[in-house]
């Protein structure tokens, strides 16, 4: 019983691997390596550490021991290295040339071409994962202080909105004011730009004019078209009005985008005062 | 194919949704600059004649009072001018409006003089430095005296082209001064220059008050020993006497069309306000009472008058009605008020009240409404009358010690300014009309 057993035990994995049972051949799809750190820019090293290190590149041939020469991932440095050492395996060179204008892709890597793995290669594979490990810290510590910024940012809202401001959507800057860093409200700042450009003296005021004026601007701040809707029939306070609009052609800064704005001008803050 | 349809219309409302942006409402109901910046420059020599800086100074001087006195501008200041004030170009092609900008100037005055012997001639500009418009161009002659003159008239038309209305400031200011010892009868600017004595009663002379159309003035005299009313031609400085009741004939006002006077008259032992003809003749009694009735003050309408009684027991403002000579009570408060003026507009009545042994003036709505004390601190300020436009407010203040003078302020009662100098007792001014 226990032969009989044993014998159907070894009869699975021999009929498994019999052509009875064929396999199918898992195709493996290429691998390729994409760094998605990085954008592709004409020069990717300018301005990074990297590329102070490149330039120091001549101090390593004082050390003769210095047999991985091709770096392929320094462009820069492998027109200067190349006079200089002798000892030069001649398989290497031909990897190199190909890197000779280093402003298409310095991110891709040609690793498949290679079937032998040599020392340099290896040498350069741990380098290589040693910038992976120093990449991935510096990543961790970027986004430990971004959620740093993120919580004092909440902390500061928190702060701000607990100013009791008389006036809802008050804009930052102003005494009773409560914006925080984020900015002024596209509205309130146009109000408060048109305002400061409009000059008028309450000696000036006949009745209680009123006029209403469609203003559009692109999202550059840039006046394109305005018109009125309504105007006051006081010529002097409708010229006034096309003079701070004429001050207004250019916002001081953007707005979030193209807006049209329906402004009713009115004096009763002034005229209310005695 | 129904189902498409809705499709299709829906498709088309989503896609015109965000086209459709809503435009932003906002009110704006305060000017953020409550004056206007104007650059005022120096007038530059114009052609042959050479330079005469104390005309160009002395033109400077008196616009500038004037442009300040409105309270309508915000004058940049002379030290930040850049090289456009130095040149005379007075076109506007001519004129670097960009600089004036950069300045924050939203308007400028520019302007040139030539000086032939005694001629002078001045050629003035005043610019919209945004829209880069003429507002107003003037070339005015005349001898080379009247520098003054010329630079009241342009400020006048200064605010004819800003605010739609003439400013006063080409007109005359009567009063009665003692600088010669009794009570006289002189004129003088506005801003205070050029005082002229226009009587030489050597008794007291009071409240003079304006022609509306001619070059004349009413005013009361003890001349002959009575209080009596005389007329007085400016120019010609013919004087007669109009109205020679026995008793008063004091604060005599010119009707708004001239042609009759409001004044109180005691023939009859009780001062009551009568309507006159210019000749003298009693046209209407107006009022009857027992009580004081004094300093009538006409409604620009000619249909009103107001006046001071005490009636009610302390002396208060009335109106009267010309027609039905119905009177209603104006003021309230106060144990004394007095010398009404009814503003040239029709819309407030100016008046002096006595609260805590100083008087005030205050101005108050016709219907009784909106009472507001317009003087403050020392002194006693009194008289009040009103500018051809009723911009403006000139009164008497009398401070202890060194005696009344002749201030002007706007009527909201800022910007006051001393016009006339102290110690020479200056009262009852009286604001002419155009001149």
């Amino acid at each position: 019983m226990l032969l009989v057993s044993l014998l159907l035990h070894l009869l699975v994995p021999i009929l498994y691997y019999s052509p009875l049972f064929p396999k199918k051949a898992i195709k493996k799809p290429p691998v390729y390596r994409v760094n998605l750190v990085n954008k592709i820019v004409k020069n990717p090293q300018a301005g990074r550490p990297e590329a102070t290190v490149a330039k120091k590149k001549p101090k390593v041939k004082k050390k003769p021991k210095v047999k991985p020469k091709p770096i392929p991932v320094k462009p820069k440095a492998k027109p200067k290295v190349k006079p200089k050492p002798k000892p030069k395996p001649k398989p290497k060179p031909k990897v190199v040339k190909p890197k000779v204008k280093p402003k298409s892709k310095p991110v891709v890597k040609p690793e498949p071409t290679k079937p032998k793995v040599s020392k340099a290669q290896e040498n350069t594979l741990a380098k290589r994962l040693k910038e992976l490990r120093e990449k991935k810290q510096r990543e961790s510590a970027e986004q430990a202080r971004k959620e740093k910024l993120a919580a004092l940012k909440a902390a500061a809202v928190a702060e701000s909105e607990k100013v009791d401001s008389p006036i809802s959507d008050a804009p930052v800057g102003m005494v009773d004011g409560k914006g925080d860093e984020a900015g002024v409200r596209a509205t309130a700042f146009v109000q408060e730009f048109i305002q400061q450009q409009w000059s008028f003296s309450k000696y000036q005021a006949v009745g209680t004019p009123e006029a209403e004026v469609k203003l559009f601007y692109n999202a550059e701040g840039t006046l394109l078209h305005y018109r009125f809707v309504k105007k006051s029939g006081h010529e002097i306070f409708d010229e006034s009005l096309a003079r701070a609009i004429a001050k207004s052609k250019q916002l001081s800064q953007p707005l979030p985008e193209a807006m049209e704005f329906d402004i009713f001008f009115n004096l009763k803050d002034m005229l209310d005062k005695p | 194919m129904k189902l498409l349809r809705v499709k299709l219309l829906l498709l088309f409302v989503v896609l015109l949704v965000p086209s459709l942006s809503l435009a932003a409402r906002i009110e704006i109901s305060a000017p953020g600059e409550q004056t206007i910046p104007l650059a005022l420059t120096r007038l530059l020599p114009m052609g042959v004649g050479g330079s005469q800086p104390a005309i160009a100074r002395e033109f400077l001087q008196v616009l500038e009072g004037d442009l300040e006195l409105s309270g309508l501008f915000d004058l940049v200041d002379p030290a930040s001018f850049m090289g456009d004030a130095d040149k005379l170009g007075l076109r506007r092609t001519e004129i670097d409006f960009y600089q004036w900008r950069m300045l924050g100037a939203e308007a400028l005055i520019k302007g040139g003089y030539r000086r032939d012997g005694d001629r002078l001639t001045i050629e003035l500009r005043l610019y919209d430095v945004i829209t880069q418009r003429l507002l107003s161009g003037r070339r005015y002659a005349g001898k080379a005296k009247a520098v003054r003159k010329i630079a009241h008239t342009f400020a006048d038309q200064i605010l004819k082209s800003l605010t739609g209305e003439k400013g006063p400031f080409a007109t005359k200011i009567a009063y009665i001064s003692k600088r010669s010892g009794n009570k006289e009868l002189y004129m003088m600017d506005v801003d205070g220059h050029q005082p002229v004595r226009l009587t030489n009663h050597r008794s007291i002379v009071l409240n003079p008050d304006f022609s509306p159309n001619r070059k004349e003035l009413i005013f009361t005299s003890y001349r002959n020993d009575n209080p009596d009313l005389f007329r007085k031609e400016v120019y010609t400085g013919r004087e007669s006497r109009v109205s020679l009741k026995p008793g008063l004939n004091i604060g005599g006002r010119y009707s708004p069309d001239g042609r009759e006077i409001a004044l109180t008259l005691s023939k009859d032992k009780n001062s009551e306000i009568y309507l006159i003809g210019t000749d003298g003749t009693i046209h209407r009694r107006l009022t009857n009472h027992y009580g004081i009735d004094v300093d009538p003050s006409w409604s620009p309408r000619g249909d009103k008058i107001a006046f001071v009684s005490d009636r009610r027991g302390n002396p208060n403002v009335f109106i009267v009605d010309v027609r039905s000579r119905d009177v209603t009570r104006l003021t309230y408060e106060g144990k004394y008020n007095a010398t009404p003026a009814w503003s040239p507009k029709g819309d407030r009545i100016a008046f002096s009240r006595l609260d805590e042994g100083v008087f005030n003036i205050f101005t108050i709505r016709p219907d009784g409404t909106d009472e507001r004390q317009v003087t403050f601190g020392d002194g006693s300020k009194e008289h009040p009358r009103w500018s051809p436009d009723g911009r403006f407010l000139v009164y008497s203040l009398d401070r202890r010690g060194s005696g009344k003078s002749i201030w002007v302020m706007r009527a909201d009662g800022t910007g006051a300014r001393q016009i006339s100098p102290l110690g020479e007792n200056d009262s009852h001014p009286a604001w002419s009309d155009r001149w």
